[in-house]
């Protein structure tokens, strides 16, 4: 890939826009193979332009997005697509070019290639997927619900990733028989789920606070408060003095989860 | 805290204790026990029921030692009849004693449960009036739990020594995981810390699990829907440090009891300083953290790479070094072994070198059927080259091994190492 990389620097860079989408990002892809060319970057919407590059707008199409996936299915299986995806919600800076690559490795090799980490494009993906992961089962670990007056049960989170989508099959199965929302504050939308189904929503008057995600006064159950507060005795009596280590404490749960967390806020 | 009301009918005692100060009692008395795993079983979500277990186990929070908070662990009482020497509960302990309701432990559960701050309940009890009475009472909140709040989240149960075949079974019934405590690992010492207990009172329940356990694997094969009795197995804990016992009667215990009593888990609890005033516990001021970590690393090597007891311990090397981790101590026992050739060794032996985990083991197997791996690929899989690199051979000129260097130079290299890591940033800039 550098080879090929090296003989375009003499040309005109070439710049590729798409919408920031998973099935943008296809439609770009697809284009490259349709265009015969390799594109220096491929940018999303809020991405740094280069100078004097040529540009390319992708109109994102689903049929065309699609015919990508089915390729990628049909030789790497259902698990390279769902690696793929999870690298693309790591949004980290390269990822496009990352994907590109990684798909023109699979139709040129014509066979899986998920398990060849000794190829710097499939071990790259494979850390971006674990990161991505990772920070999923975070949201399953450290998602807190705290409980308003009229029943529902309401979860603020801010995760690094836009990794709710990968997590609300859990709690769908787990929390049947009440209301909950789950949303994210640092993308701005949630998922809400009334006792049967799942759906997306997005709060524009906020009745909670962003800082700490509490609800607002008078909002709580009566109870809320208490059952808080028991949950902060619990945490604080079950670690043991003499054992006392920050440190771990905090590999294990970043800072950054503290302000939504029932036991860590204040 | 206005929880008060609840208990009017159990009498004034209670009346005198909010929900709050229970809590930080009883879950302040369970703390030493170290299980909080909530992984083995997959437990499904019923119509109108609440919750279901992950296969996987999840942890929810981490208190200040680090520890993970899985579980809502906690006793149901800490009154106990039995004097045993190392616990904090002992009834000659001069302590603030407490006791759920069985309505408080089930709303407590389910209010936290549903907020997403527990994966369930671990739950354990000090003996009162005599063990059946006391298995009766945690059997019974875990039966409300299951059977009337329709709660199929996670449920940890203690099984009481002495406590009878009716109540284990079917406490079986309900949790998903059952333990007993050994404790003390050797049946002398056992004698002398707990004069009122005994390894029989000890084993029996835990045979007796494990059969009810086979039996309903065996059953399940047959009819799908033959009743769950524990699906996550059972557990125990052992007590480190607070008799003489060496590292390799430990070790083979607990090898035995993966062997014949097919336990998931052994933990092991480095004792930490209570009761001082007994002259029969040793004078120590802080838990043998060092050892009991070392401890963890040995179970580690018996469950997940494939080591064998006596390869960790034997009569020659009874007991763990602190200073390197065992199977680092291993290597430098076996340099024969070694170099190990990372593109041609089979697993087992991947799994022996030092630096190497599981993980990265299976990557290595699935990444050299593509390409002969280098050193640089190793350590981006995420090989401990700094350890590794002695013990291994790849795609590459040969470099300093074992065999050229010898272990008590490799030795001294890597301990060298974490002494470098220890050193206080003050003294590593003095040194400038």
């Amino acid at each position: 890939m550098v080879g090929y990389r090296s003989i375009q620097a003499n040309k005109q860079m070439l710049e590729y826009h798409y919408d920031g989408t998973f099935m943008g990002l296809l439609s770009a892809i697809f284009d490259a193979f349709n265009r015969k060319e390799y594109p220096d970057v491929i940018l999303r919407p809020d991405g740094q332009r280069l100078l004097f590059a040529t540009t390319h707008t992708v109109e994102t199409n689903d049929s065309q997005a699609q015919r990508v996936l089915n390729g990628i299915e049909r030789i790497g299986g259902k698990p390279t697509c769902e690696q793929l995806f999870h690298a693309f919600l790591s949004m980290s800076p390269d990822m496009e070019i990352l994907l590109l690559d990684y798909t023109r490795e699979l139709f040129f090799r014509k066979r899986p290639i998920m398990a060849d980490l000794g190829n710097k494009t499939v071990l790259q993906v494979h850390k971006l997927d674990r990161k991505v992961l990772r920070e999923a089962h975070r949201s399953v670990m450290f998602i807190r619900f705290e409980r308003a007056a009229d029943g529902m049960y309401f979860a603020p989170f801010a995760p690094k990733y836009d990794v709710l989508p990968l997590v609300i099959g859990h709690f769908k199965h787990r929390f049947t028989d009440q209301h909950w929302i789950i949303y994210d504050t640092s993308r701005d939308y949630g998922f809400f789920f009334d006792g049967k189904r799942v759906e997306q929503i997005s709060i524009d008057n906020p009745s909670f606070s962003k800082d700490s995600g509490k609800l607002k006064e008078g909002l709580e159950y009566e109870n809320e408060d208490q059952y808080q507060e028991l949950w902060r005795e619990y945490f604080r009596s079950i670690a043991i003095a003499e054992r006392k280590n920050p440190t771990l404490q905090r590999n294990f749960m970043p800072k950054r989860f503290w302000k939504y967390l029932t036991e860590k806020r204040i | 805290m206005h929880f008060d009301y609840a208990q009017c009918k159990t009498g004034c005692f209670l009346l005198l204790m909010n929900l709050q100060e229970k809590i930080g009692i009883l879950s302040a008395a369970a703390k030493y026990d170290v299980s909080c795993s909530s992984s083995g079983s997959e437990r499904a979500n019923q119509p109108g029921g609440i919750g279901n277990a992950a296969k996987a186990g999840i942890c929810h929070s981490f208190a200040d030692d680090g520890r993970c908070i899985s579980l809502l662990k906690i006793l149901y009482t800490n009154h106990c009849i039995y004097d045993c020497a190392y616990c904090v509960n002992r009834r000659s302990n001069d302590i603030q004693r407490a006791t759920f309701t069985v309505k408080e432990l089930v709303d407590l559960t389910i209010g936290f449960y549903r907020r997403n701050y527990i994966e369930g309940l671990f739950l354990s009890s000090g003996v009162i009036k005599n063990p059946d009475f006391t298995m009766e009472r945690i059997t019974r909140i875990a039966r409300e739990l299951r059977l009337i709040q329709k709660f199929n989240g996670y449920i940890h149960l203690k099984a009481i020594p002495g406590a009878s075949q009716e109540l284990v079974r079917e406490a079986g019934l309900y949790a998903d995981r059952l333990s007993v405590n050994i404790e003390i690992p050797s049946e002398s010492n056992l004698k002398m810390l707990a004069p009122e207990k005994n390894y029989p009172s000890v084993l029996s329940p835990m045979s007796f699990i494990k059969e009810g356990i086979v039996q309903y694997k065996e059953e399940r094969k047959i009819f799908r829907k033959s009743p769950l009795f524990a699906p996550a197995g059972q557990s125990t804990q052992l007590i480190i440090g607070a008799t003489p016992d060496s590292d390799k009667q430990i070790l083979t215990l607990a090898s035995g009891l993966y062997g014949q009593q097919n336990l998931k888990r052994v933990y092991y609890s480095g004792y930490n300083p209570t009761n001082l005033y007994d002259s029969r516990l040793p004078a120590i001021s802080v838990p043998p953290l060092k050892r009991e970590n070392r401890l963890y690393q040995s179970d580690w090597l018996m469950r997940f790479y494939q080591f064998t007891v006596d390869e960790i311990v034997n009569d020659e090397h009874p007991d763990l070094e602190l200073a390197i981790d065992p199977k680092l101590s291993y290597a430098l026992r076996n340099p024969h072994l070694f170099p190990i050739d990372v593109n041609s060794a089979d697993h087992h032996m991947l799994l022996r070198i030092p630096g190497v985990g599981p993980k990265s083991a299976k990557m290595i197997l699935a990444a050299r059927r593509f390409r002969k791996l280098n050193s640089e690929h190793l350590r981006k899989i995420g090989v401990v080259m700094k350890r590794a690199q002695f013990f291994i051979t790849c795609h590459e000129l040969p470099s300093h091994t074992i065999q050229e260097l010898k272990p008590d130079r490799v030795r001294s290299i890597l301990t060298m190492d974490l002494r470098k890591k220890t050193l206080p940033n003050a003294l590593q800039l003095s040194l400038w």
